[in-house]
């Protein structure tokens, strides 16, 4: 069975992908624009698109913190990961390495706790 | 395919970033510029670990990835730091120190 | 079950940066649980017994460095004679800036600030204004010197890019932490940090063209491929160029200096004193072993572009420092020339060339901490009075302080009897024994140029009227006072009887590969 019994399948799609991209190109060039107030709201589920505050829509820097320290904990988990794929062979020696690893990251981990970084308010 | 177009690859995303660093003003930006340049080493690195037969560039890349982590934090708390007090990421207001 | 081959682990080689490393955990742990009117005297104490500890074991393990036991953790490490040396001089340096840390009688809480993040200005600022200043740079201070210890010993390139960053980052922050002038402290750390993330993104994309290159970073395997070369040398130089610029950023060479003034304006003064001496010397330690170990056989490639660098970062430095209105800043350019300096005795290319870098580094090391100490004495309602014009007069204020500061300068400035003379006749004899003659007559050349600006501070010094607005100088505590003693009788001691010391560097100048 030859593969050209699929050639119109692929040209369905070709035609399909250039009729989808053509659609969105042209629709700002040809399409009215009307302003309509419910155009402007979430459909169904989301955010309210409410005017922002002076300075532009910022988080609160908690969010910040937070996702420093994740970054900090997470990224640890890349040194883990090689030693538990060879664990067996790393045998004791890998497991006390690993083990001070992680109480050097422990470490950092109290002082953030012990000054409050974990503190949401 | 061979795996020098990797390399190429690299070398462009290098220079991209190399090149974003002296053009772009904001401080965010300039640093991504600069997790760029990091990332395309990482590339080259794994790339070569793949020509040469060996491991040790990937674990390489490991290495790098730990610490662009830490860097990225230390940054960002600078730049956080910097952006509460004058409102603006620029580089270019940063200008007290000169001459 | 198949068994990995393990490295073998040489604890008592390694003590050195396992103790600073220790106690820097320790003195995080301080932070979250010790009481803050007790911390800061508890921080200073562990500090300086951690590194006191470890120049104790540095100097036990003299002696005993053989070419079979001088590589440890398979090879990542390589402490030999010149790591030995080089970890004995920052901790040695390290020490003696440290204790300008602890200062506290200058200002009431120190010279950092209590909480760096409270937003400068607002009530908060306000409140914290005499409060105790923030004792994590006594952590990270440790950390920041256990990263040069693995610095100047790292044997091949990788383990040498992690040092790169564990001693960086913690200057980067520590330079944010100054209590007074806190937007300039802010916008140099900014400055530092962008700039030598930068330059560290170049050093690890060079680390890799290398790998791609000799298939191992280790310097054994690069220079054993620099020397079989068969395949074009194209990623070699690539390679190399990418490294050395994230090596010369950090010694501050020109064109990669233009940090280095802003950065020793702003950072607070403790600070400033601590990356002039440690970071220099830990960067040129490491610059030496990437040249000499593993790159010797590409030497023909290198020596005259470095050359060039050498020729620009001289010029740069003096030409520079001449136009400065600013203590700190003229410094910070004095600085930047005597990288050029140092950079002339490393292109030299022998033993000598090694030894009198060596020297070099340990004697200007005392004497920038020394000055940058004295700086931080002169101080008015605002913090240290930095402008030049308001040090006009000061010696008629205080004869003692300006007469020390008189002979740090001169030592700069390379007189006869301070070590500032010994070291730059060092580096000079170095490069014409090397056939680097050119470097030399542009050292001799911006050296008398270099002179000028020492000149015009000492003679406002001692031959101007002291006006209504010269600042007076502050009666240091004990730990100023035994910086500024310890790093004059240390100038004019290398000055008058710099044999031991040149003994010293002379047995450390040889690389095991």
């Amino acid at each position: 069975m030859s593969l050209s019994a699929y050639i119109p399948i692929v040209g369905l799609f070709a035609l399909a992908a250039a009729f989808g991209l053509f659609s969105v190109a042209i629709a700002p060039f040809v399409g009215p624009r009307r302003f309509n107030r419910a155009k402007l709201d979430a459909y169904e589920c989301g955010i309210e698109p409410t005017p922002q505050p002076i300075g532009g829509g910022r988080f609160p820097v908690k969010f910040y913190l937070t996702a420093m320290l994740f970054i900090i904990f997470d990224i640890e988990i890349i040194f883990l990961y090689p030693w538990a794929v060879s664990f067996d062979m790393l045998g004791l020696f890998g497991f006390v390495e690993m083990v001070l690893f992680i109480v050097a990251v422990f470490v950092a981990y109290t002082y953030v706790w012990r000054r409050g970084g974990l503190d949401w308010d | 395919m061979t795996p020098m177009w990797y390399i190429v690859l690299a070398t462009v995303l290098f220079s991209i970033g190399a090149v974003g660093v002296l053009i772009r003003r904001n401080a965010i930006v300039l640093f991504m510029c600069i997790e760029l340049m990091l990332n395309a080493a990482n590339l080259a690195l794994v790339t070569f670990s793949r020509i040469n037969g060996t491991l040790d560039g990937q674990i390489m890349a490991f290495f790098a990835m730990v610490v662009a982590a830490a860097e990225v934090v230390i940054g960002l708390a600078i730049i956080m730091l910097i952006f509460r007090t004058r409102r603006s990421a620029s580089v270019d207001d940063a200008n007290l120190l000169k001459y | 079950m198949p068994e990995l081959k393990l490295p073998d682990i040489d604890y008592a080689a390694l003590l050195p940066m396992l103790i600073l490393f220790g106690a820097a955990c320790v003195g995080v742990l301080i932070e979250g649980f010790v009481p803050r009117s007790v911390r800061n005297m508890v921080q200073l104490v562990l500090s300086l017994a951690a590194m006191v500890a470890a120049l104790v074991f540095v100097i036990r393990r003299a002696g005993e460095v053989t070419a079979e036991n001088a590589a440890t953790i398979g090879g990542a490490i390589m402490i030999d004679n010149m790591g030995l040396f080089m970890e004995g001089a920052l901790l040695v340096l390290g020490l003696v800036s440290l204790l300008l840390f602890g200062e506290r009688t200058l200002e009431r809480g120190g010279a950092f600030v209590p909480h760096a993040a409270v937003t400068v200005g607002s009530e908060r600022d306000r409140e914290q204004a005499v409060d105790s200043g923030a004792t994590e740079v006594y952590p990270l201070a440790l950390f920041s010197l256990g990263g040069m210890l693995m610095f100047v010993t790292a044997n091949d390139l990788l383990t040498m890019f992690v040092a790169l960053e564990v001693f960086s980052l913690p200057l980067y922050l520590m330079c944010a932490l100054a209590r007074r002038k806190r937007l300039l402290s802010q916008e140099s750390a900014l400055k530092y940090f962008l700039l030598g993330a930068y330059a560290s993104a170049f050093f690890l994309f060079g680390v890799a063209m290398i790998y791609g290159f000799a298939k191992g970073v280790d310097f054994r395997a690069i220079h054993e491929a620099v020397r079989g070369s068969e395949t074009s040398p194209t990623l070699l130089l690539i390679g190399l160029a990418l490294v050395a610029i994230g090596l010369l950023f950090k010694i501050a060479a020109a064109p990669f200096h233009v940090w280095t003034p802003d950065v020793y304006q702003g950072a607070p003064t403790p600070v400033t004193a601590f990356m002039a001496a440690c970071t220099k010397a830990a960067a040129f330690g490491a610059l030496l072993r990437v040249l000499y170990v593993g790159f010797d056989g590409a030497k023909w490639h290198f020596t005259p572009v470095l050359g060039a660098v050498a020729v620009l970062t001289m010029l740069v430095g003096a030409v520079l420092a001449v136009t400065q209105t600013d203590l700190k800043r003229l410094l910070a350019y004095s600085s930047v020339a005597n990288a050029g300096y140092l950079m002339v005795g490393l292109l030299g290319g022998n033993k000598d060339g090694l030894s009198s870098t060596l020297f070099y580094l340990v004697a200007y090391g005392f004497t920038v901490i020394a000055a940058f100490a004295l700086v931080s004495l002169v101080r008015d309602a605002d913090g240290e009075a930095t402008h030049l014009s308001r040090w006009a007069g000061l010696g008629r204020r205080s004869p003692l302080f300006a007469g020390i500061f008189t002979f740090l300068l001169l030592a700069f400035a390379g007189i006869p009897l301070t070590s500032g003379f010994m070291a730059k006749f060092g580096v000079f004899g170095a490069a014409i024994a090397g056939d680097q003659t050119w470097l030399v007559i542009f050292g001799v050349l911006t050296s008398i140029v270099l002179a000028f600006p020492y000149l015009r501070v000492v003679v406002m010094m001692w031959l101007s009227e002291p006006g209504e607005t010269t600042p007076s100088v502050s009666i240091p505590g004990v730990l100023t006072s035994a910086v500024l003693g310890i790093g004059t009788v240390a100038t004019l001691l290398l000055g008058v009887l710099p044999g031991p010391l040149l003994e010293l560097a002379d047995q450390a100048s040889s690389f095991i590969r």
